[in-house]
């Protein structure tokens, strides 16, 4: 209540805090990253680490991406079935779920989707390592927590996005064309032409340099709040919520900027 | 009056396996054992916190292992507990946190409510602390906090789960002399798990001790240094060689 | 002792193929216990928001939670997302027939129906939902839910139901901001790098009531959802810091998925029984 009623009175403040706050973690991870391609001039990082996430991350999201992309594909097949009714397009459908897949709908929420998985996962383990003191353990071995454990995950994570979203890709289209054939009637080999005829290999880059960039986004971000835990179970939890607000924006905002960039 | 029989309780692995206990009024029953014994989960169940896989649990003659949830909570009004860690909530104050157990009972008037907190907290020693957080005191003052707030509603059955966790000697002494006093006002039935034996057996009358979720000993606690159980020999003397 | 199996006498027979039935029964019947209990969880939540007993001022301070905090975090991404696809869509108008005149009014009626409310309540479950189950996780781990059981209190009605209000209410009036930044800076993009003008851009022509009503339903039920299961999930959390991460990651996930699911659900039914009726 205290907090309400003080927020309340005193706005300008409390989004200078908002401000300052983010530019601390803004910063943090850009520390970060520079730290990570320091590790990789030579590249000399753990390989069974990097496998290993590789593979539990695979496990852990595929199903999840698969479930999403394909009622995503659903989902667009109904909001546009009104104007292809209406105006008869038909071979339209294909280029417009192929056109937005590609390029915005199925690089951002295979990103989300991912970062709520496999990115919280990863600052709830790497805070859990902080919080019982495994990671000064590992420096007490003389191992290198970054070699360890955090470039064989940023590795893993950037890769994995982007062959799962190369993957919910074509799911999302077959589940559009699967939906369209279901709720408007339209055929397979019209949407599949459609879709073939008016698509390039320059949207389908557009789409997947943006998947690279949300990965290496959310493997930072998730890290660095991982990392950065304080406080016991409690901050766990507070960090993973962090990490995935922090991915989300970070999402959003390189999708703005990347739009522009790229055409 | 509390009765276990025959009580199983399975988490992938077994916990307690065949656990019978008869626990009369106003008796204080102590309990022992080894780390991951399943002393916490044994208390739990006698609370209704948790579910045997099988067996009955009796309170007062009545089976609380059929209860819904409803049901459970009108049973619970008959205990206090003290958890583990404390489990203060640490979004509320000390005098709330203490207040709540009364709070929640709906039907006692606010000022009365903050007599009986203040009256407690004088109790445990820590008169005038109603407006601090929890996280702002030690832990033998956070324990004493939750003795307050297990004890304010003057249940009929109280349970301690390691009252002296993580305290220092004589702090510990003092919280033993504390429940003491308490249990020497109210006469309620009270159940105690503690790792230290030795204050523990200054407290209690009866003992008993859980080794792989059984009741390996169960006795007044005069006799339990003449136990011949190997297991029981062995940790209360704190041996090193032994089966344990 | 500690290799016995999970209960006495359903030893699991030796050997993969004769233990996939045995794990599959057993995922199978861990499914229903989960299913039971978040049906549990979901009666629960809708019965103490009507009746229950709520701690004074948490309503109003869990909607603080849900909405101030989430306002900044909403406002910037549906911005940036409603300009992204105002150029994307602009961008390929102007190559197919270069008439920009129509993009505004079909651009609103989109966000109102789908896209504004299914976006807001990804980014609310993102936000929100971790921060419920972390909460809800934490007390958990602590032995807070047990202790308010053991004070005769349900943790639904006094830990959910409120939260469950206050997202409720909050989901709606993100929503409607949501849609005023959206629009408004697809305009304002529309109009920088297109020059189309902003009273041509902003028409609400096509807005329908049916458009109205699928948007505002969609919110209420996103905002529904989001609660109960970041709370199903809080109040299922085992073991310690991992439980509290694993909690709030099973939150997101499942909070998004519900989302997503309920959207496509939604979507259909507004189609058949709105918009094919010219609504």
């Amino acid at each position: 209540m205290a907090r309400f009623l003080r927020a309340v009175s005193n706005p300008i403040a409390a989004v200078g805090e908002s401000v300052i706050d983010m530019a601390t973690h803004l910063g943090a991870v850009v520390t970060l990253l520079l730290r990570v391609i320091r590790s990789l001039f030579p590249p000399r990082f753990d390989m069974p680490e990097f496998w290993r996430n590789l593979y539990k991350m695979g496990n852990q999201s595929v199903p999840i991406v698969m479930l999403t992309a394909f009622f995503v594909g659903g989902i667009m097949v109904v909001q546009s079935a009104v104007f292809v009714k209406r105006f008869q397009a038909t071979s339209l459908l294909g280029w417009g779920a192929g056109y937005s897949v590609l390029r915005e709908v199925g690089p951002i929420l295979i990103g989300l989707m991912f970062s709520g998985r496999v990115g919280s996962n990863n600052t709830a383990e790497l805070g859990t390592m902080v919080v019982t003191e495994q990671i000064d353990g590992l420096r007490a071995l003389s191992i290198d927590p970054m070699r360890y454990l955090i470039v064989p995950r940023v590795l893993a994570m950037v890769i994995m996005l982007f062959l799962l979203t190369v993957l919910g890709d074509l799911v999302a289209l077959f589940g559009a064309m699967l939906f369209g054939n279901l709720i408007i009637g339209l055929e397979f080999g019209v949407f599949y032409s459609g879709l073939v005829n008016s698509i390039g290999i320059g949207d389908l880059m557009h789409g997947l340099i943006k998947s690279l960039t949300f990965g290496l986004i959310i493997a930072l971000t998730s890290c660095h709040f991982g990392l950065n835990v304080r406080g016991g179970a409690v901050g766990v939890g507070r960090s993973v919520n962090a990490a995935v607000v922090g991915s989300a924006l970070g999402i959003v905002m390189s999708d703005y900027f990347l739009t522009f960039l790229l055409t | 009056m509390i009765r276990l029989e025959d009580v199983h309780k399975y988490w992938d692995v077994p916990v307690l396996q065949g656990v019978d206990l008869r626990l009369d009024k106003g008796v204080v029953w102590g309990l022992i054992g080894p780390a991951a014994s399943g002393k916490s989960v044994l208390l739990k169940t006698v609370c209704g916190l948790e579910k045997p896989t099988y067996g009955r649990v009796l309170v007062d003659q009545s089976d609380i292992t059929e209860y819904g949830e409803s049901e459970m909570m009108e049973t619970r009004r008959k205990f206090g507990m003290l958890f583990q860690n404390n489990a203060l909530f640490d979004f509320m104050t000390v005098g709330e946190n203490v207040a709540f157990p009364l709070v929640r009972a709906g039907d006692i008037a606010e000022a009365e409510i903050a007599e009986r907190v203040a009256d407690r907290l004088k109790a445990v020693g820590l008169s005038g602390s109603e407006s601090k957080m929890p996280n702002e005191l030690s832990g033998g003052m956070r324990k004493r906090v939750g003795i307050a707030r297990a004890t304010i509603a003057s249940p009929p059955i109280v349970v301690y789960d390691e009252p002296t966790a993580g305290l220092d000697p004589v702090t510990t002494s003092k919280i033993y002399d504390l429940l003491n006093g308490i249990q020497d006002e109210s006469r309620a039935t009270v159940m105690a798990v503690s790792s230290d034996i030795i204050a523990l057996r200054t407290f209690v009358e009866r003992i008993a001790m859980i080794y792989q979720g059984r009741l390996i000993y169960e006795g007044p606690e005069s006799e339990l240094d003449d136990c011949e159980d190997p297991v029981v020999h062995q940790f209360i003397r704190g041996e090193l060689e032994g089966p344990l | 002792m500690s290799d016995k199996p999970h209960m006495p006498g359903l030893e699991a027979p030796p050997g993969f193929p004769a233990t996939v039935p045995y794990r599959v029964g057993g995922m199978v019947l861990g499914m229903f216990d989960a299913l039971r209990e978040f049906q549990r969880v979901l009666r629960g939540t809708i019965r103490y928001s009507i009746w229950g007993k709520r701690p004074k001022g948490e309503v109003l301070n869990q909607m603080y939670q849900v909405g101030n905090r989430s306002l900044l975090f909403v406002c910037v991404t549906l911005g940036c997302l409603g300009m992204v696809l105002v150029y994307q869509i602009l961008l390929q108008v102007n190559k197919i027939t270069g008439d920009t005149s129509q993009v505004g009014a079909e651009f609103i009626k989109g966000m109102v129906h789908a896209f504004v409310p299914s976006l807001t309540a990804m980014m609310i479950a993102t936000r929100v939902g971790a921060g419920i189950a972390a909460e809800i996780g934490s007390m958990m781990v602590t032995e807070q839910v047990d202790a308010l059981r053991m004070c005769g209190v349900e943790p639904i009605e006094y830990l959910i139901a409120p939260r469950f209000i206050a997202a409720l209410f909050m989901t709606v009036v993100l929503t409607i901001i949501a849609l005023a930044i959206a629009v408004g800076a697809g305009a304002l993009m529309a109009w920088g790098s297109f020059g189309v003008n902003p009273t041509v851009f902003l028409s609400f022509d096509k807005v329908t009531i049916g458009d109205m009503v699928t948007g505002i339903t969609k919110a209420v039920c996103f905002g529904a959802a989001i609660p109960v299961v970041s709370g199903y999930c809080g109040l299922t959390t085992r073991g310690g810091s991992e439980g509290v991460g694993s909690a709030t990651t099973r939150a997101v996930i499942n909070s998004s998925l519900a989302v997503i699911v309920l959207d496509f659900i939604l979507s259909a039914l507004a189609y058949f029984f709105l918009q094919s009726r010219g609504l």
